[in-house]
């Protein structure tokens, strides 16, 4: 029986996929994962994040607008885009170059364009009469007149551009016309790969060094512990943003590096003490203790012996890890020390913040990071304690 | 010797304990009866997982409440009360006051954090109205009489810096302080090595001389048995399946799986010659799915197909008489549809 | 007793050096001088505040001189952010503000919690207990910004509307025991909040671990009634691991909750080390950084000596 055989087909793996709630967690796991490779395989890039889609803080869900928001829907972005194109002297270059989203302009000659947006603003003209078009009923045919005008600039949509720029209104837009939706999906890759390689590294980190403290005990522990008691005697925190601070004056400054080493030089601790603490126990067990009087080689017994028994609290603490890592990205991220230069649930908190929206009640931005973050972090500590639960039940 | 007077001072009734799990409810005790009468030592043996501890937790009622379930026929009668219908409160001043109790872990039965007087007097101070200072005085002379040296400074001293031997003895002078009438120990000797064993023994063989305290000693060593017990209970998943005086069941056991465990034991003086334990064959069956027929059967070498069709019941093995209250006080019973005969016990020597 | 701190203290000298040290170098990975002179400076100006600053000097010189503030407590290296204020001086200010919201939502928070976990570890299994640690699960799955924002919104904001005067602070800070709860109340508020599920489940899970030992069994068999071996038994032996909880998150109350006081706008040690940190303000950093450190690590020795003390078994060798 091989060692992954022996690990994975044990009664705990049965007893963790017989709890229901862990089996939903890790379901919804899946379908971040799922999501996370979409977006890596260009399903969603850095640029289709920072298209702008629509008109500004857009409400989700369609929501039916007021007469205010409608008018500032119709006159803000399209209808200006297309007034500036057919000012241009490249005209037919300009023409096609203007895009809101999925959004073109209609294939028609300039005169006709030209018709459309006289007309169209000749009706706002008319509307800016008004005071406040939400008290106005009477204006509203020609709000609406409006609306169709702005509509026939726009080539009709089909297909899959149809479904890209309904899905990316689905959830409205940011302070900057950019969709909720697409950054909030995006953010679940960048949350996911630093989650991902910040636990798979630190893990193997922390259990290669715990393992050999705890092995070899004498100078190599006084070193380890040495080297993970200065890191944790320093706030968290603080230490995070130094070390991101530190390392993002570089050409790194725009890629995730600065926060896969902070977070590499200090998620390690917990999982090195952790197995330090087993391997010591571990040490006293009558097979490691024959195995040495057998003569194999430390080195051998350490990566044959020791290292697989710890092998569940490695995964218990991969998942700690991941967590902690998805939780404090998305701090670093809005105290501006972490993700820079792509969206993440942090920097669209932020954002959101920034811009006013928690105050003027406009929900849909911080209410779409969170909700995403929310799930995933749930899921993962369902997912957490159904293996606490499985391998390690008298942990406390 | 004490003479055992001829009312029983605790009698068991048909006691069915079950426990609501995971997997659905188990009977963990399944219809067990006997009678303890005052001054004498009732051994109750098995394996591990027969049910001895929830038998006797169930009589002080400290399994947990919430997953226990006592049958309607059950009965403990303990002064003409039945135990399993008193209040939690009633139940706590029975406890530590009327029952004592010594549990198998000297190591951990211990509050580490509280000094031995501490832990003495505290039975003391929920069941009598002493004086501080005389239940230090009380405390002190426990300790004595448990045959702890130093008692006057041991008072003061830590669980962890007891040895296990030493621990048992203040679990005894704990169990013992408020002179209880009945005593259930709960394999006391077990964790600890064979002189401390003998000795614990002996000590509390003294005590039950001294103030006439029942004893049920439950154990899964026959030897702790030979030693200490006067009337055996051999109990098998969650079952009697044979009761009488303790030369009863060593000169002439009836029941196979006594037979086994007999067999299984270490035989004084034969040391030499012992190559290894012939442990029985076969594990107890899962409470989860129990046969129909006899429990011990599967791994009975004298099994018949009548065993496996229906369970037998305890039978006076002369008679073969239904004895459903058998105490093995006046005449021996066994569950088996073919008990040993004597010519086939009687190589034996204890 | 006295020569195993003195011992600790000795051993505890590396790590310490090493923290310093690190600090520093991680500082200087970047050039602050830039950062500090704007956009119209030449060469020349560069040379001279580099020179003004300390920064030409030898590393191990640099290393050496912010060793000897540390241990002698001169703090009197100036900001390089506000001229004339000495890295002290706005230490002894800061630490007390921070003070003033850590200690109340960490006594709070424990006591919220340890009372909480005993509910919920005394009716383990039935519905109660699921659903405490259910809401502990969720609440721990709720970023600490949300919290934040929500709790500002709601409590200082909506609340302030609804009752037409202010009744907390959304944004600033004064000093003196009479504001305290315009300032602080709020974010102490969201701070025991926070904390609670991370709380709650720790002190759970080691109420449960003690329920299941022997010796409650055993008291139990002593006629002990329910609150006895909760409260005496079950409670002084927990309070092991509790007081090491405990102990483990005092320093934190120095450097106080740097997301809270950046939010409320209150200028405690995080908010002032952040700030720092974005300006380029090495003394600050530096001494703050291993004023905490120096506290981590006699909180550590001190949860030793109280371990000792509440744990017979442990003997301070
Ligand atoms: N609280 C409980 N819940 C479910 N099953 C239990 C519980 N306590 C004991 N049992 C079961 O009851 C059986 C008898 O246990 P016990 O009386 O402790 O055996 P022993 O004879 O070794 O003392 C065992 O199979 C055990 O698994
Ligand atoms: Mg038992």
């Amino acid at each position: 029986m091989s060692m992954t055989d022996r690990f994975f087909k044990t009664r705990e793996f049965r007893k963790l996929f017989r709890n229901k709630s862990a089996v939903i967690a890790m379901l919804v796991i899946a379908a971040y994962l799922f999501t996370a490779l979409f977006v890596m395989c260009g399903g969603i890039t850095r640029e289709t994040c920072d298209t702008v889609v629509g008109q500004n803080k857009m409400p989700g869900f369609f929501i039916q607008q007021t007469p205010e928001q409608r008018y500032e829907n119709a006159t803000s972005k399209f209808l200006p885009m297309v007034q500036r194109a057919l000012s241009r002297a490249d005209q037919t270059a300009a023409l096609a170059d203007v895009r809101l989203g999925q959004e073109r302009v209609v294939n028609k000659s300039a005169a006709q364009l030209q018709a459309i947006i006289d007309r169209a603003i000749e009706l706002k003209n008319e509307l800016n009469q008004s005071e406040d078009l939400d008290a106005d009923s009477a204006r509203l045919p020609q709000l609406k007149a409006l609306e169709d005008q702005v509509a026939m600039l726009k080539a009709p949509l089909t297909g899959w551009s149809r479904l890209m720029q309904n899905a990316s209104l689905v959830l409205g837009t940011d302070a900057q016309g950019r969709s909720i939706f697409l950054r909030g999906l995006y953010s679940i890759k960048i949350a996911i790969q630093i989650g991902l390689v910040t636990a798979a590294f630190c893990v193997l980190l922390g259990a290669l060094l715990g393992a050999a403290a705890g092995y070899f005990g004498g100078w190599v522990d006084h070193g380890i512990v040495w080297v993970y008691t200065t890191f944790s005697s320093i706030p968290n925190l603080v230490l995070l943003v130094v070390l991101s601070y530190a390392f993002t004056d570089s050409e790194v400054k725009d890629t995730l590096l600065p926060v896969y080493i902070a977070f590499g030089a200090t998620f390690w601790i917990g999982t090195c003490r952790v197995i330090r603490g087993e391997t010591l126990k571990l040490k006293r067990m009558e097979y490691i203790q024959a195995a040495q009087t057998a003569g194999f080689s430390p080195f051998y017994i350490l990566v044959r012996h020791v290292i697989p028994n710890t092998a569940h609290l490695m995964l218990i603490n991969f998942s700690l890890l991941l967590i902690g890592a998805i939780k404090s990205e998305v701090i670093l991220s809005f105290l501006g020390f972490g993700v820079k230069g792509q969206p993440s649930w942090g920097i669209m908190i932020r954002d959101a913040g920034n811009n006013g929206d928690v105050v003027s009640g406009f929900f849909w931005e911080i209410g779409t990071a969170t909700a995403l973050m929310f799930a995933l972090v749930l899921a993962f500590n369902i997912l957490s304690d159904a293996l606490q639960d499985a391998f390690d039940p008298k942990h406390v | 010797m004490h003479m055992p007077e001829d009312r029983p001072i605790l009698k068991v009734r048909n006691l069915r304990t079950r426990f609501k799990t995971d997997r659905g409810i188990v009977t963990a005790v399944d219809g067990v009866s006997f009678d303890l009468y005052p001054g004498e030592t009732l051994g109750i043996v098995g394996e591990s997982g027969c049910g001895k501890s929830v038998t006797n937790k169930s009589i002080i009622r400290l399994l947990p409440e919430r997953v226990t379930q006592y049958d309607p026929d059950s009965n403990i009668s303990y002064h003409g009360q039945n135990l399993l219908e008193l209040s939690e409160r009633q139940m706590r001043s029975i406890r530590g006051n009327d029952i004592g109790m010594i549990f198998q872990e000297p190591m951990t039965a211990l509050n580490p954090v509280f000094t031995v007087g501490w832990q003495i007097e505290e039975a003391l101070k929920y069941h009598s109205k002493l004086s501080s200072s005389r239940r230090r005085d009380k405390a002190i002379e426990m300790l004595r009489l448990v045959e702890m040296p130093n008692p006057v400074k041991r008072m003061d001293e830590y669980p962890h810096q007891l040895s296990g031997g030493m621990r048992q003895r203040v679990v005894i002078a704990m169990a013992l302080c408020c002179s209880p009438e009945i005593l259930i120990a709960d394999e006391p000797t077990t964790a600890l090595d064979v002189t401390i064993q003998s000795q614990i023994l002996r000590l509390m063989d003294d005590l039950k001389k001294k103030t006439g305290t029942a004893i049920i000693l439950i154990t899964h060593d026959l030897g702790v048995v030979a030693q200490a017990c006067d009337r055996v209970i051999v109990m098998y998943a969650g079952q009697v399946v044979e009761t009488g005086g303790v030369r009863d069941i060593f000169h002439r056991p009836r029941h196979p799986y006594t037979r086994a465990l007999l067999d299984s034991m270490p035989k004084p003086g034969a040391a030499g010659h012992q190559k290894r334990l012939p442990a029985i064959e076969g594990m107890v069956p899962s409470l989860f799915d129990l046969p129909v027929g006899c429990r011990f059967a599967d791994r009975c070498q004298r099994r018949q197909p009548a065993c496996e069709a229906a369970l037998p019941e305890l039978v006076d093995p002369e008679t073969k008489s239904v004895t459903r209250l058998a105490t093995g006080r006046t005449t021996p019973s066994v569950r088996c549809f073919y008990p040993l005969e004597l010519r086939q016990t009687k190589e034996r020597q204890v | 007793m006295f020569a195993y701190i003195i011992r600790k203290l000795v051993y505890n000298i590396p790590v310490y050096l090493a923290i310093v040290l690190l600090v520093m170098i991680l500082l200087r990975q970047r050039d602050p001088v830039a950062g500090l002179l704007g956009k119209n400076a030449d060469a020349k100006d560069y040379a001279a505040k580099k020179q003004e600053l300390g920064l030409n000097r030898p590393f191990l010189i640099q290393y050496g001189d912010l060793l000897r503030s540390i241990f002698t407590f001169q703090f009197d290296e100036e900001s390089w952010t506000q001229p004339g204020v000495t890295v002290g001086e706005k230490l002894v200010e800061a630490v007390p503000r921070s003070l003033a919201l850590t200690v109340p939502a960490l006594v709070l928070t424990s006591l919220i919690s340890i009372v909480v976990a005993m509910i919920s570890a005394f009716n383990r299994g039935r519905f109660l207990d699921k659903l405490l640690v259910f809401l502990a699960v969720l609440g721990m799955s709720i970023s600490f910004l949300v919290y934040i924002i929500f709790g500002q919104y709601f409590g200082a904001y909506q609340l302030s509307q609804w009752l037409g005067r202010p009744v907390f602070s959304i944004h600033g800070y004064e000093p003196g025991l009479v504001n305290w709860a315009y300032y602080m109340l709020l974010p102490v508020l969201i701070s025991v909040i926070v904390s609670m599920g991370y709380d709650t489940r720790f002190y759970r899970a080691v109420m449960v671990e003690e329920t299941q030992r022997d010796y409650i069994t055993t008291a139990r068999a002593k006629g002990a009634t329910r609150g006895k071996v909760m409260f005496v038994h079950m409670l002084r032996n927990a309070m092991i691991p509790i007081i090491t909880r405990i102990m483990i998150t005092l320093p934190f109350l120095v450097t106080g909750s740097i997301l809270l006081e950046q939010f409320f706008g209150i200028p405690g040690m995080g908010y002032v080390l952040l700030s720092a940190i974005r300006n380029n303000d090495f003394p600050v950093v530096e001494t703050f950084t291993a004023v905490f450190a120096g506290l981590f690590i006699l909180s550590i020795i001190a949860t030793d000596i109280l371990y000792a003390l509440f744990d017979p078994r442990v003997r301070l060798q």
